[in-house]
């Protein structure tokens, strides 16, 4: 029955929804997870690599996070060749505003235009909807550090901690009971390897597996973002006491 | 009167040991009228790479932001800064673009490229590269700039003396122009640091 | 002889325009306003060509509203600065130009910094901390030079105002009908009174 209505994405099927846009968010439930988690001095995303393989030659530094712009970054779930479209997207509408603007694009307003563009495939014929889920880091001198997450329908909303890709919800419960608010950087990274360490199928965490990156305000008030090398990481890891196996799992 | 000569500028760079000097006035004139004293005409592009753009002033604001937008591009894709040698093309090619209603500006690019080797070139206003080893020099000072600059330069000064040779070329120039001066900005980049000063000239 | 001036002072920008329309050799109104407000924070004062001037700042005016209401947040006027010159700097190339001189006077909302952005028809835009378009360069750029700093108060940059229309009603040959004055203050921007009735000595 539901056949009938799943090959046009622009089409609601009599319950009112739209199965492909519905297909892929699936396809990202499969997805290594991300987590993002604001802290008053900074915003933290970590995510889980699933291409580990020692003979992949990498053309990116990281696999599942992405600069933006110098104010935000994001981490990214789901496929990976839909989400290069929207990177590229981002960056070049980043560029756009500060071309007019000559000032950093605030980050709502980049969410926001990415997921235009993402709604608009929901909506158009003949196409399918990108299957990418964001989280979004960023600073900017109207709000602040902010945290944004986004699903394949185009919406989007601002949260003090998210999760997308594998495990999302068992993430988001933990999180829920565990987020603080007020928490520094630094608890807020142990937060997430904690519940990554929980939610990931490995039965222990390492360098190779996860990514780290930060968006803070250096001193000279300019703001940075920052990915974790693999050195420091473990270290992290050791220090938080998640690198071996985690007895409760 | 050309387009050129409607806002004053002058700019000189300079290559030394291992470093090297960009340097610019300060003037936005309108014709005889000065507007500003304050006006930049040297940006930075990233640590290692600086730009002048001397000529018409909304032309080299236009240029420059277009700059940054395409460099910035580059960063985020590439995940490193763009080689001088790059970056000159990447403005010649923009120049050229509009070959026939071209910007009114003559860009000065001087960088630290492979193994932090100065690299310093200017060009016309649609483009045409012209490298030099030595120093090269744009805007409406630049008939005095090359005779300051021809009896002053030394090769393979260091950092301290190639700002003090720059500075006085530039000073004593633009003291001979009525369209440029109000003081000098300049840079002196090594491999580890920048140096950013404000001179103050003939005031008037 | 349009005149428009603008001071910064310590805490606020002044941002003032002379009131006659002119066409040719004849006045046709004199209590016309060379300015727009763009947003609570930011003023723009324009002159140059007769349609022009009123067709592109009423375009600039729309459009920061409705990146107001887009957005649920003013443009900083460093910003709407940056976005007039981008929109000035493409009609130069287009087929038909803007022939348009602006005065753009703000008070960054968040840093409370006041600022006032030159911009000629040409599309160079400079940060100053006095401007003048026209004739009012002439005889006001040299009494600014003499007695403006960026730490004035207000009240000291109002004296400093009142020198410059004095001069220009002295030495200007045609009566500009007095001056629209307006400043934008941390508290938003309001006009004052600004009496040009008293004698002036001759020149």
């Amino acid at each position: 029955m539901s056949r009938r209505y799943d090959s046009r994405t622009t089409i609601f099927s009599p319950e009112g929804r739209l199965y492909q846009v519905e297909y892929a968010m699936e396809a990202i439930g499969n997805a290594g997870s991300a987590i993002g988690i604001l802290a008053k001095d900074g915003v933290v995303l970590v995510g889980e690599k699933k291409v580990t393989s020692k003979l992949l030659q990498t053309s990116t530094s990281t696999e599942k996070m992405y600069k933006i712009d110098d104010h935000v970054a994001c981490a990214v779930a789901g496929i990976m060749s839909d989400a290069n479209i929207l990177i590229n997207t981002a960056r070049v509408q980043a560029q756009r505003y500060t071309f007019a603007y000559q000032e950093p694009m605030p980050v709502e307003q980049l969410v926001q235009s990415l997921c235009d563009t993402k709604q608009g495939y929901t909506q158009y014929g003949g196409l399918r909807p990108f299957g990418v889920s964001f989280l979004f880091a960023g600073w900017d001198k109207n709000y602040g550090f902010q945290l944004y997450m986004s699903d394949p329908s185009g919406n989007y909303g601002g949260w003090k901690a998210a999760a997308i890709g594998a495990n999302n919800q068992a993430a988001q419960s933990i999180l829920k009971q565990d987020y603080k608010d007020e928490i520094s950087r630094e608890e807020a990274i142990q937060l997430a390897l904690k519940v990554l360490s929980k939610t990931m199928d490995s039965t222990s965490l390492t360098s190779d597996k996860l990514e780290l990156a930060e968006v803070f305000l250096m001193p000279s008030g300019n703001v940075k973002y920052q990915v974790c090398s693999a050195d420091s990481l473990n270290k992290l890891l050791a220090k938080f006491g998640v690198a071996q196996p985690s007895t409760e799992a | 009167m050309s387009i050129f000569e409607y806002n004053g500028s002058a700019l000189i760079a300079m290559v030394g040991k291992n470093c090297f000097a960009i340097a610019s006035d300060r003037r936005l004139g309108v014709q005889l009228q000065t507007i500003a004293t304050d006006f930049q005409r040297i940006y930075k592009v990233h640590d290692k790479l600086f730009l002048g753009l001397s000529g018409l002033a909304t032309d080299a604001q236009t240029l420059y932001q277009r700059l940054v937008f395409k460099h910035k591009l580059y960063q985020l894709r590439e995940e490193r800064d763009m080689k001088p040698e790059t970056f000159a093309s990447l403005v010649s090619a923009l120049l050229y673009e509009k070959r026939f209603g071209p910007y009114f500006c003559q860009p000065v690019i001087a960088g630290l490229g492979d193994e932090d080797k100065p690299f310093i070139c200017t060009m016309d206003s649609i483009g045409a590269k012209e490298l030099a080893k030595d120093f090269v020099v744009a805007g409406t000072a630049s008939e005095s700039l090359y005779g300051a600059c021809e009896s002053m330069f030394k090769p393979d000064m260091e950092s301290e003396e190639l700002f003090e040779t720059v500075s006085q070329a530039l000073l004593s120039s633009v003291d001979r122009d009525c369209l440029s001066g109000w003081g000098g900005h300049v840079y002196v980049v090594t491999p580890t640091e920048i140096r950013e000063r404000i001179l103050k000239g003939r005031m008037d | 002889m349009e005149v428009l001036l603008g001071i910064t002072t310590s805490t606020s920008t002044i941002v003032v325009a002379s009131k006659a329309a002119m066409r040719g050799a004849t006045i046709l109104k004199t209590s016309d306003d060379k300015t727009i407000i763009l947003n609570p924070h930011t003023l723009m004062a324009f002159s140059g060509e007769a349609g022009d001037t009123l067709n592109f700042s009423e375009y600039i005016a729309a459009n920061t509203a409705l990146y107001s209401m887009r957005n649920d947040a003013h443009l900083s006027p460093s910003a709407t600065a940056s976005f007039i010159r981008e929109e000035l700097a493409r009609s130069l190339r287009s087929r038909k130009p803007y022939n348009v001189n602006l005065l753009l006077g703000g008070v960054d909302p968040i840093s409370k910094e006041p600022g006032l952005w030159w911009l000629d028809y040409l599309a160079s835009s400079a940060r100053v901390p006095y401007a003048a378009h026209g004739y009012a360069q002439y005889y006001c750029l040299s009494i600014l030079d003499k007695h403006h700093h960026p730490s004035i108060s207000e009240d000291r940059g109002l004296e400093i105002l009142r020198m410059c229309t004095d001069e220009l009603q002295r030495r200007l040959p045609i009566d500009f009908k007095g001056m629209t004055v307006k400043i934008v203050g941390q508290e938003g921007i309001r006009e004052i009174p600004w009496d040009m009735s008293r004698p002036i000595m001759a020149a």
